[in-house]
């Protein structure tokens, strides 16, 4: 990164070859929303291009580049509350994995779990996001969301705690469901 | 160590980060309490689970936007207007009156000292033209970057666009040429093993280029991809591939189009 910081903007692409999967992973876990994601990953490229003059060497450069992907969510999310109104993100009926098909899915279970942590709340789900997927030390994530290392891993307990509780609620409908027990 | 200080270990026994001591408490406190033992499974169990959702991945069309508009970024640096000499000065003011006052003086007694020994028509070499000529540089460096890339996607579509931009790439790139070559005789797009024949008339000069495509054609085995390669060598005029394609145009084993159409090739190559 420092090297693009030097005008080398053709290192750029390196850059992105080694980290635009692990980028996507995170935006598509919070947003559920392939395009929307692969646009954020391409805002993200750009503006560390822009602003590659204010990095710092001496910085860990997955924790910058971090910063840079919460921000670009942050201003994508407010710009489509303004746009759109009254859309639950997460309705299932619009959840491909909560078709007729998938239920019969052998690795249901892991559907669940996947529409489980959509529904944790925002903070809760990035949190576990960042800290399982991301692979994100806890002190980087201290870093990332400004509090103290401590506070990242009760929080992360807390989000497994209530992560927890709605995959068995969503596990329970979903074998209700299955029995025929569920009166629709 | 009560259950509240157990919970509180969770988090680094999940992502193994507990020290020795804290770990050897923390197994203390769950083997004798049946509640922290319980959820420190269950959840244990989650967190193990949540590795089995499966991995999204991006569209070859993140790639591709991305290194189109990487292009096209740097295509405006090298366009937009450099700062001029008087810019750059102005630039350099200082803002406050007294040290503006202290800097006219000193710049007009340098200015009446130059004037007394400058002599007219000299030019003072232009820095901005060493910018571009570094720019042009690093863009040619990164067209041969993303061509090289991109021949190596999964998707034919980007490697389509990698031989396009093979073909921007200065004739004397050996490493460009030498990927091209792999995706003649690799490729299993023949569409894009069509398209890097194409570009290879670029790289024509270079006698590596002529000795491949000769020895690429009995290897083929769509005539559509050989019948290309031999219109090239004729394009290239290249006479010394006669006795080889004597070969194929005698080869019982390659196509029947194929050996017309090399025999053709001898007869334009005489």
């Amino acid at each position: 990164m420092a090297q693009v910081g030097s005008g080398d903007v053709a290192k750029m692409a390196v850059l992105f070859e080694r980290h635009n999967r692990s980028l996507f992973r995170y935006f598509v876990s919070l947003n559920r929303n392939r395009e929307l994601s692969e646009d954020l990953v391409q805002d993200v490229f750009f503006r560390m291009l822009r602003y590659r003059a204010s990095y710092d060497p001496n910085q860990n450069f997955t924790a910058w580049m971090y910063q840079i992907a919460r921000n670009a969510n942050i201003d994508q999310a407010q710009k489509r509350r303004a746009e759109v109104v009254g859309i639950d993100e997460f309705d299932d009926r619009r959840d491909p994995s909560a078709g007729p098909a998938e239920v019969a899915e052998k690795n249901q279970d892991v559907t669940i779990l996947k529409r489980a942590l959509d529904r944790l709340p925002a903070d809760k789900k990035e949190l576990l996001v960042l800290a399982r997927f991301q692979d994100l030390k806890y002190e980087e994530i201290a870093g990332l969301l400004g509090c103290e290392v401590g506070t990242v891993k009760v929080r992360v307990f807390r989000a497994m705690r209530a992560l927890e509780e709605i995959y068995h609620t969503l596990l329970k409908d979903a074998r209700a469901g299955r029995d025929g027990t569920n009166g629709v | 160590m009560n259950c509240e200080e157990s919970k509180m270990l969770l988090a680094d026994y999940w992502a193994q980060t507990l020290s020795e001591t804290k770990e050897l408490e923390f197994d203390a406190h769950i083997a004798s309490c049946e509640a922290c033992r319980a959820e420190t499974e269950r959840l244990g169990a989650l967190w193990t689970s949540l590795a089995k959702i499966p991995v999204e991945e991006p569209s070859p069309a993140l790639r591709s936007r991305f290194y189109d508009t990487l292009a096209a970024y740097r295509h405006g640096l090298e366009s937009a207007p450099k700062p001029s000499w008087k810019d750059r000065i102005l630039a350099l003011w200082p803002k406050q009156p007294a040290f503006q006052m202290g800097l006219s003086f000193a710049l007009l007694a340098i200015g009446v000292g130059i004037g007394y020994t400058a002599k007219p028509g000299v030019k003072t070499l232009e820095p901005e033209n060493q910018e571009v000529a570094a720019l042009r540089g690093e863009v040619t460096n990164m067209r041969q970057m993303v061509a090289l890339s991109l021949l190596q996607q999964q998707s034919a579509s980007e490697r389509l666009r990698g031989v396009s931009y093979a073909v921007q790439v200065p004739s004397s790139d050996t490493e460009v040429l030498s990927a091209l070559l792999k995706t003649v005789n690799q490729d299993p797009s023949v569409n894009v093993r069509l398209q890097a024949i194409d570009a290879l008339h670029q790289f024509g000069a270079s006698p590596v280029t002529r000795t491949a495509v000769v020895q690429s054609i009995p290897k083929q085995d769509t005539p559509l991809v050989q019948i290309a390669l031999i219109d090239l060598l004729v394009d290239l005029k290249d006479r010394d591939s006669a006795p080889e394609l004597s070969k194929v145009a005698s080869d019982d084993k390659i196509d029947a189009a194929v050996r017309q159409h090399a025999q053709w090739a001898l007869g334009k190559l005489q």
